[in-house]
């Protein structure tokens, strides 16, 4: 359902020019929940931030679907990419101006989905918030807002769900928890799940780890 | 080591912050700074040349001549001092130029030989001398007047001797309502003008060669007391000036009311670009704290740093005042007549250095006592670094100095706090505004779901609800610019308009008639086919006592404190017109108290009088309370019954003070009367006539007199829109910081909308409703706001009904929205290449 092929990125210019991603072939089946781990700094993020479309490639294809994400223009790929991916950050990035339940509902309105209201519902109360879904981000302790931005991410239903260290801002028993939910939720949807993390124990949940490595894969 | 920490180290890290800092404060000060220039030019002119104005050392003066009895007292102290002295008559009269038969009102001024003592009278050739007929150069160019034509003055024909092209007894010439003429005083007596209860000033001018200032006061003091008459003055130089100068005064505390709008509203901004960047630099004085710098010495430190930048501020300014005055002091001399000096004195750009440090400093201090109280310690653990908060109450030395200033620059305490109390309503009613919009947006709009009324108004509606202080702060200052422009632009429309001439208007204002005269005129007008309207009898006299104490003569010293006790001084010291009439003429409204009663008035009991509202309040005084006049000698007892108000714009004879009738009707008097509007013939053959066959009676035509009077506010509007067109360039600027900043603050959000799914054009769209949707109703909020204080200000001011100028409101209101919406644009535009890659990033 992905396959990555010979993906190239490097950052900076002349002297300066860092080579990050040297050439990265991966082919991911779909429902697969992969564990992406490496060094600070090996380039786990900006792999991460090209597979979900987020930054473009120097060179290289990285497909989706049978879609070829890094040829997609600007608005084709804002639409497939609100479509087909979730993203859970590390910083959560809720709306600040949103409640909990508005920020799921957020994804799901931009996609003009008609039950957006019952789907965004539904999802708080799967992530056991049902009682904070008025409050605004602010008003959210770390592991709740996560929660809300799992829920959030796999709103509409996405193929691919990406999470950089998405248990990296909590402390490690509500981080546990957290990252129990996703998993759970994850299974429940069969999304495919592409996880950054630093976390052995963690890694160690999903079917496949793989270690990144002076720019490429070992 | 703090010094090169927060001097050095600091500004080379920051220096964006630093220049944004410097250009904000420079922009806001510099019109307050530039007005004050402006008016110490003036002043300072009209000092220095405060003798030559007065024409002599010492001068005692009334609007009628001396008594026999005055006048000895006034020798006996006199004649032992070695003295010269001369007399001057200032009289208003007619004046026909007998080769056009044109005929217009004049200022003579007779004098005698020696006149003038100090300054000089320069012709346009030969040299001036006190045996003919000169006349001023405004009067030539009007009149095309050549020396050697004549001149018929009351009964007597004159012939032009010179032309005067500088008088230095003249103080702001664009200021004088009609042209000045020399002639001898002995030639004007013989003219039949000086009559009792013509208007006048008669000034006797003392030059003493071996006084010494201090003694010049003692001297007025001792001819105070032997001169017990209010309505005789005694004046030193200084004080010539300063009356001179009062058009200027008031003019420049009107304007510098306004650019303290632009000064507030910068340092709304300052306070902005403190707040973000005080946050920005909050981890480093969190390392400084942990290696042994205590708060205040941190606090120091931003203290000295920001007085540096405030001493940068104001050396760039007078970097900036010189070359700028110098480009404008011709025009400047010659809208005002005053003929300036070319080299700026720099004293008025430092004499409000302390207060404007004081008050700049002053907004700095809430965010200074957040600091405080911030726990330094506990920021380098936590994940978000934040800081301590400050409470309203922080604000309580700027508010109290802000108030202060505005006393300070209108040198008025009751301007000052009329100023500070309509900002203040401003401030509660855009606040109280804005939250009730964010209440409303809450309860109506906020649960009907984010695609209510679409995607990007919905998300752009919660941003509304939730954001803080900051949008109030710029929605306020928005609002504040807003309405200091139409509150300008509506009072121009309101005043022009009352200054146009129409029906209600007459064309003429006749004075100086005498008694016998009165049906001889009115037979005249009939005769050439002409009513005169409002005939009003006028009699002098003097405001002895109130409720039996006797009403003291306020000595009028230069350095009165504000403008009110000016006012208060003059106005006790002046003898006062009264005239008697049963009912309100069409310009009067009753506004407290009851009218004349209609029965015959028994002669035991005093007067009834009728007095105008404001100058009642001026002078303290009630209804009930007793007054005595004395009406040229002779003691009239009043009661004051009502108040007036009067629209004097009317041009109808209106008077302070209205005596039942009955008491004084048989006292000396002069009649005021008008000729109403009609063909511009029919008036300009009646002058002439009338002139000639009344040679004392004056005439003004009112055309004119408007005229002139608009030129005049003219000018005072162009100067006051120059200053309220500065401040809004400083509310765009400080508008576009805070969008930026907003922004930038939510370049995460916009990031993040982005990834999920948010088009950039949706991005923008949403951007320009929630900001342009809470400007644009600032600037409807603000027009309202100044088209409301526009009124109350016609009406309290100038007695004006209501009216609403649509034009001013419209395009004005057009061309500031598409500002503001470009100024939004241009902040945001870049808004929408927030990367979402960064989402990914660690911090
Ligand atoms: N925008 C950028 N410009 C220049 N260099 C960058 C940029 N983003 C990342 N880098 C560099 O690319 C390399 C890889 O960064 P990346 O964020 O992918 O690492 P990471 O594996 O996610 O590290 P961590 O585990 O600390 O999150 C780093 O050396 C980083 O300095
Ligand atoms: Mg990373």
């Amino acid at each position: 359902m992905m396959n990555i092929v010979n993906v190239k990125k490097s950052y900076g210019q002349g002297s300066s020019r860092v080579e990050v991603l040297k050439g990265i072939n991966l082919k991911i089946e779909s429902g697969e929940t992969l564990a992406l781990v490496g060094k600070s700094g090996s380039g786990k993020s900006t792999l991460l931030s090209l597979m979900a479309g987020l930054d473009q490639v120097d060179s290289g294809e990285i497909w989706i679907q049978e879609k070829c994400v890094n040829k997609l223009s600007e608005k084709e790929l804002t639409l497939f990419r609100a479509q087909n991916i979730g993203i859970v950050f590390q910083q959560f990035h809720l709306v600040s101006t949103l409640t909990a339940l508005e920020n799921v509902l957020l994804p799901l309105n931009i996609l003009k989905n008609p039950n957006a209201l019952d789907v965004a519902t539904k999802l708080i109360d799967q992530v056991g918030l049902s009682h904070r879904s008025h409050h605004l981000p602010s008003e959210l302790s770390g592991g709740e807002s996560q929660r809300v931005a799992i829920a959030r991410a796999l709103s509409t239903s996405p193929a691919i769900l990406f999470a950089d260290e998405p248990s990296g801002n909590l402390d490690e028993e509500t981080g546990a928890k957290v990252m129990d939910l996703l998993f759970e939720m994850v299974k429940q949807t069969k999304t495919t799940l592409i996880l950054v993390t630093h976390d052995m124990d963690l890694a160690k949940k999903c079917s496949r780890i793989i270690l990144l490595e002076h720019g490429s894969l070992a | 080591m703090i010094f090169k920490l927060f001097l050095v180290k600091e500004i080379k890290k920051f220096p964006l912050f630093f220049l944004l800092l410097i250009f904000t404060l420079l922009l806001g000060t510099l019109g307050l700074t530039g007005i004050s220039v402006v008016s110490e030019q003036v002043k300072g002119k009209l000092e220095a040349n405060a003798r030559e104005l007065q024409t002599s050392d010492l001068a005692v003066s009334a609007r009628r001549d001396l008594l026999p009895g005055e006048l000895e007292a006034l020798n006996t102290i006199i004649s032992p001092i070695k003295h010269q002295t001369y007399k001057i008559v200032d009289i208003y009269s007619m004046v026909r130029h007998e080769k056009t038969s044109q005929t217009r009102l004049t200022e003579i001024r007779s004098v005698e030989q020696g006149f003038p003592f100090y300054g000089e009278i320069v012709l346009k050739a030969g040299l001036f001398q006190v045996d003919g007929l000169y006349i001023s150069n405004d009067l030539a160019e009007i009149w095309e007047v050549a020396v050697g034509d004549d001149l018929k003055i009351g009964d007597k024909v004159f012939r032009v001797k010179g032309i005067v092209t500088r008088d230095s007894s003249q103080g702001l010439r664009g200021f004088s309502l009609a042209p000045r003429i020399y002639l001898p005083l002995k030639d004007v007596e013989t003219t039949g003008l000086l009559r009792p209860g013509s208007t006048g000033s008669y000034a006797r001018h003392f030059m003493l060669p071996t006084f010494l200032q201090p003694d010049f006061e003692k001297l007025r003091d001792q001819l105070l007391k032997v001169l017990p008459d209010s309505a005789i003055k005694v004046t030193l130089p200084q004080e010539s000036s300063d009356q001179s100068g009062r058009v200027i005064g008031y003019l420049t505390d009107f304007m510098s009311l306004a650019a303290l709008i632009g000064l507030l509203l910068s340092l709304v901004g300052i306070f902005y670009l403190y707040q973000s960047n005080l946050l920005a630099r909050l981890r480093d004085f969190c390392l400084f704290h942990l290696m042994g710098l205590d708060k205040k010495h941190i606090i120091l430190g931003l203290i000295l740093q920001f007085s540096i930048v405030f001493l940068i501020v104001f050396t760039l300014q007078a970097f900036l005042i010189v070359p700028g005055y110098k480009l404008i002091y011709p025009i400047l001399s010659n809208s005002l007549g005053i003929d300036l000096s070319p080299e700026v004195n720099l004293k008025a750009v430092f004499s409000q250095l302390p207060f404007l440090y004081g008050l700049t400093l002053a907004i700095l201090i809430p965010l200074l006592l957040g600091l405080m109280r911030t726990s330094m310690g506990l920021q380098l653990k936590a994940p978000k670094i934040s800081m301590g908060q400050f409470r309203f109450y922080d604000f309580t030395p700027f508010i109290i100095l802000l108030w202060a200033f505005a006393a300070f620059i209108s040198h008025s305490i009751k301007m000052g706090s009329l100023f500070f109390g309509a900002l203040l309503i401003v401030f509660v009613l855009s606040t109280f505004l804005i939250k009730l919009i964010q209440w409303l947006l809450k309860k109506y709009v906020a649960n009907r779901g984010l695609l209510s009324p679409s995607i990007e108004a919905g998300v752009a509606i919660r941003n509304i609800i939730h954001s803080g202080h900051k949008l109030t702060l710029s929605f306020l200052s928005l609002t504040l610019s807003a309405t200091l422009i139409s509150l300008i632009l509506q009072l121009d429309s309101l005043i022009q308009k009352e200054f146009t001439l129409d029906e209600s208007k007459p064309s003429l204002f006749i004075f100086d008639i005498q008694e016998d005269q009165m049906q001889e005129l009115q037979n005249f007008a009939s005769q050439k086919g002409v009513k005169l309207e409002g005939v009003t009898p006028m009699i002098r006299a003097r405001l002895d006592k109130v409720n039996g104490k006797s009403f003291a003569r306020v000595d009028e010293p230069s350095n009165l404190r504000t403008r009110e006790d000016e006012v208060d001084a003059r106005m006790k010291n002046r003898g006062i017109n009264l005239t008697y009439r049963k009912d309100l003429s069409p310009a009067e409204t009753l506004v407290e108290g009851k009218p004349f009663p209609d029965e015959a008035p028994q002669n035991n009991r005093p007067a009834f009088v009728s007095m105008e509202k404001r100058y009642a309040q001026r002078l303290g005084l009630k209804i009930g309370d007793h007054v005595t006049f004395d009406i040229q000698g002779v003691e009239v007892e009043g009661l004051i019954r009502n108040f007036r108000e009067v629209k004097w714009t009317s041009f109808y004879p209106n008077f302070f003070v209205n005596v039942e009738p009955g008491f004084i009707d048989e006292a000396p008097k002069t009649y005021l009367a008008v000729l109403p509007q009609g063909k511009k013939e029919i008036k300009r053959y009646f002058q002439r006539e009338a002139v000639g066959k009344f040679p004392n009676i004056s005439f003004v035509d009112v055309e004119e007199l408007i005229q002139k009077l608009t030129s005049l506010f003219d000018k005072a509007r162009k100067a006051i829109g120059v200053i309220s067109w500065l401040s809004l360039a400083i509310g765009l600027v400080i508008l576009y910081g805070l969008s930026h900043d907003q922004v930038y603050r939510r370049y995460y959000d916009l990031a993040l909308m982005k990834t999920l799914g948010f088009s950039p054009g949706a991005l923008r769209k949403h951007l320009l409703i929630e900001f342009g949707f809470l400007f644009l109703l600032a600037l409807g909020v603000g027009f309202f706001l100044g088209w409301l204080m526009a009124i109350i200000i016609g009406r309290e001011v100038f007695k004006l009904g209501w009216s609403i100028n649509w034009s001013m409101i419209l395009y004005p209101g057009l061309l500031l929205s598409v500002l503001c919406l470009v100024t939004i644009l241009f902040s945001s535009w870049n808004a929408v290449k927030a990367k979402p890659r960064e989402l990914l990033s660690d911090s």
